[in-house]
């Protein structure tokens, strides 16, 4: 019993310290109140992106933003990629949502159509890049401004190209050029090989947009994939696998197979985003990057987060004013490019100069030059994720040998139209 | 005799190789984490070739992973002990106590465990908010004082403590409280440690419900913490086990302590 009670105020004494560390902190930015007419307003911001590394820069540009609007306290709360999207669901659903908060472009229309998001009047669109920021513009009215982007390129390892005796791939290749440079490339009993590029959802909406074909009709009703634009892009994503790219059964498709591949300079080119830029930095051969190789058309894939200002805010003016400076402030543009966190979606090119003279890679035009054609993923009010599961599912199954390819496309089509309803 | 070894033989072999498929797992999670810049894709070797603690330091150097794990160990020994407290005396009333509705209200109780926390959430969550417990410990703490799964565990095993103690300690001249603390939870002292365990080990993996409870940076909890080190393009995987590892290490040094009693609860007392 002794021992018992002795637990016990070790117990009460640490749920006392804990306690007390929580409510120390949280007194950073609080606003002065005197210098401005308006009066003080505390706004709540939600986000993920500066999740894992990035903290410190959000603070600074908040900090930027305090110097400019002294009157605005900003709280910031972050939280996991992973796990952001649960917790804002149920902040909706008991009303605890921040003022302002970050979307990605892939649920920008559910949130937008279900009127969580303040129509933003009176930004000027004119600072952000047109094709990205045009996504989160409904009836003319932008009902949320893009904060970055990331783009998927196309890496080459040109010590490999220089061994093989072929020329670098440029912006112009189209698949056949990308498919015969690869097949030179792959020594399999070396290890080596030509092309990696995953086999999924992700990879399939924008090899169907390189053909020239239309993920969804028209009007959003059906799925308009299973056509022949859509079974080429299909055949295009599975025949290189056990050929000129390793199989599933050889590593292709878990995490990290790719980078390791790549960074053991058995990768000839490899699709992928320039989120792997610090990654491939540290390779050991010479490399490069162009604008992925298309088809009938160009057309790449880009990833864009944004910022909503929540329609239930009571401080949507404030609100605002965060989120604009938020995604076009000079302050933003410099910590971002100093930092290497995701690029800002800003229109002015001067601004973004200081981008394009680092390199590894050399070529970051090809950055810019992948916004020319910009496949947008199709995006689904309900059912969004199934969707993707779809697609990736099936495409493995073909990828695998299990099922052919027109069989993989007539499932998907008649799965994913059941979802549109 | 002969068959007989060969037969253990067999089974020492079986078991071997049930533990090494058991323990792979841990294996590789350790040596990814020693490797810097590894992937999870390659077959790993059993030797890092180059280990370095380098994870490690990224871990603790750039993040704020050492308050989250302070977080959990202490909202953990708290639940645990709450929990432990607050069952062990429902189990006694349950278990030695008559009252009117007795049996229903045990059977409402059990009921509740069939209930998953995501049908809870909102309503649970709501209520937090309008205490204005967001964004405290006690968000975590209160709803997880008491445990069904405890009172249960708990009342199974003071029902295997014969009434006799009770009844010789009462002509003693021993009251309820008296009993309770000197003859009943001695005796159920693996129970105790069994649910102890399970207490310690449900708190230290939830997940959910810190998540959304605790959203301010110095209040998260490890498994929160763990979930931030995957970004939304890309993963460090070595520090990712790196914190895996550190994750494990309380659970590991509490099961080795209570493993005595652990083993005697779970099959003692629960199953009898």
């Amino acid at each position: 019993m002794r021992s018992l009670s002795r637990i016990g105020i070790g117990i009460v004494a640490s749920a006392l310290a804990l306690t007390a560390c929580a409510t120390e902190p949280a007194s950073e930015g609080s606003p002065n109140g005197s210098t401005d007419s308006a009066d003080p307003v505390t706004i709540t911001y939600s986000n993920f992106i500066s999740d894992n590394g990035n903290e410190d820069n959000l603070a600074t540009i908040i900090e930027a933003f305090n110097n400019e609007y002294p009157y605005i306290t900003v709280e910031v709360e972050t939280l996991p990629y992973a796990d952001y999207f649960t917790t804002l669901q149920i902040d909706v659903a008991a009303g605890t949502g921040a003022d302002v908060f970050d979307i990605e472009y892939a649920n920008y229309p559910a949130f937008q159509s279900l009127g969580l998001l303040a129509p933003l009047e009176g930004v000027d669109t004119s600072v952000y890049r047109g094709d990205i920021a045009e996504a989160y513009s409904t009836n003319g009215t932008m009902h949320a401004l893009p904060t970055s982007f990331s783009a998927v390129v196309m890496y080459y390892n040109a010590t490999l190209f220089d061994e093989a005796g072929i020329a670098y791939p440029d912006g112009t290749w189209t698949w056949d050029e990308v498919y015969a440079a690869a097949e030179t490339l792959t020594d399999a009993d070396a290890g080596v090989w030509g092309l990696y590029q995953p086999i999924s959802f992700y990879e399939y909406y924008k090899a169907l947009a390189q053909a020239g074909g239309q993920f969804l009709n028209a009007d959003g009703t059906a799925v308009a994939f299973n056509s022949p634009e859509g079974v080429a892009a299909a055949e295009w994503l599975i025949r290189k696998s056990g050929d000129v790219m390793p199989t599933e059964a050889q590593g292709a498709g878990t995490p990290d197979f790719d980078s390791g591949l790549w960074a053991d300079g058995k990768l000839g080119m490899w699709v992928t985003g320039i989120w792997n830029f610090g990654v491939a930095a540290d390779s050991s051969f010479d490399w490069d990057i162009v604008v992925e190789p298309g088809k009938a058309r160009a057309a790449s894939a880009v990833f864009s987060n944004a910022v909503a200002v929540a329609a239930s805010s009571e401080h949507k003016e404030a609100a605002q004013l965060f989120a604009e400076f938020l995604t076009s402030s000079q302050t933003m543009v410099d910590v971002r490019l100093g930092s290497g966190w995701e690029l800002p979606a800003i229109s002015n090119d001067a601004q973004l100069a200081a981008y394009l003279d680092q390199t590894s890679p050399a070529n970051r035009q090809a950055v810019f030059d992948s916004l020319n054609g910009i496949a947008l993923p199709p995006v689904i009010k309900d059912g969004q994720a199934q969707m993707q599961d779809i697609i990736s599912e099936q495409l493995g199954e073909a990828a695998a040998g299990r099922i052919t390819v027109d069989q993989a496309l007539s499932n998907a089509e008649a799965a994913i139209n059941s979802l549109l309803g | 005799m002969r068959s007989r070894l060969l037969t253990r033989g067999l089974l020492v072999a079986l078991l071997i190789l049930g533990a090494l498929a058991m323990v792979f797992p841990f294996v590789w999670t350790l040596i990814t984490s020693l490797t810097s810049g590894a992937g999870l894709s390659a077959t790993p070797s059993l030797i890092p070739e180059d280990p370095s603690l380098d994870a490690y330091f990224t871990l603790f150097g750039t993040t704020n992973f050492g308050r989250a794990v302070l977080n959990s160990v202490g909202l953990a020994v708290i639940i645990t002990f709450l929990q432990v407290a607050t069952s062990a005396l429902a189990a006694y009333g349950f278990a030695r106590f008559d009252f009117p509705g007795k049996r229903v209200m045990f059977a409402v109780y059990l009921a509740t465990m069939m209930i998953p926390i995501q049908v809870l959430i909102v309503p649970l969550f709501t209520q937090m908010r309008d205490m204005g417990l967001i964004n405290s410990y006690w968000g975590v703490i209160l709803p997880s004082t008491a445990s069904a799964f405890g009172v249960f565990l708990l009342r199974q095993a003071i029902a295997t403590v014969p009434r006799e103690f009770d009844e010789a300690a009462t002509i003693d001249g021993a009251g309820r409280v008296r009993i309770f603390t000197t003859i009943v939870l001695p005796l159920i002292k693996p129970a105790l440690a069994t649910f102890a365990v399970f207490g310690f080990m449900s708190s230290w993996n939830s997940f959910l419900w810190p998540l959304i409870v605790l959203r301010a940076d110095g209040l998260k909890t490890l498994p929160v913490a763990l979930a931030s080190l995957q970004g939304q393009h890309a993963t460090q995987w070595d520090v990712l086990m790196a914190g895996s590892v550190i994750s494990i290490l309380p659970m590991l040094a509490l099961y080795v302590f209570a493993q005595k009693y652990v083993v005697q609860g779970a099959t003692g007392s629960g199953l009898k």
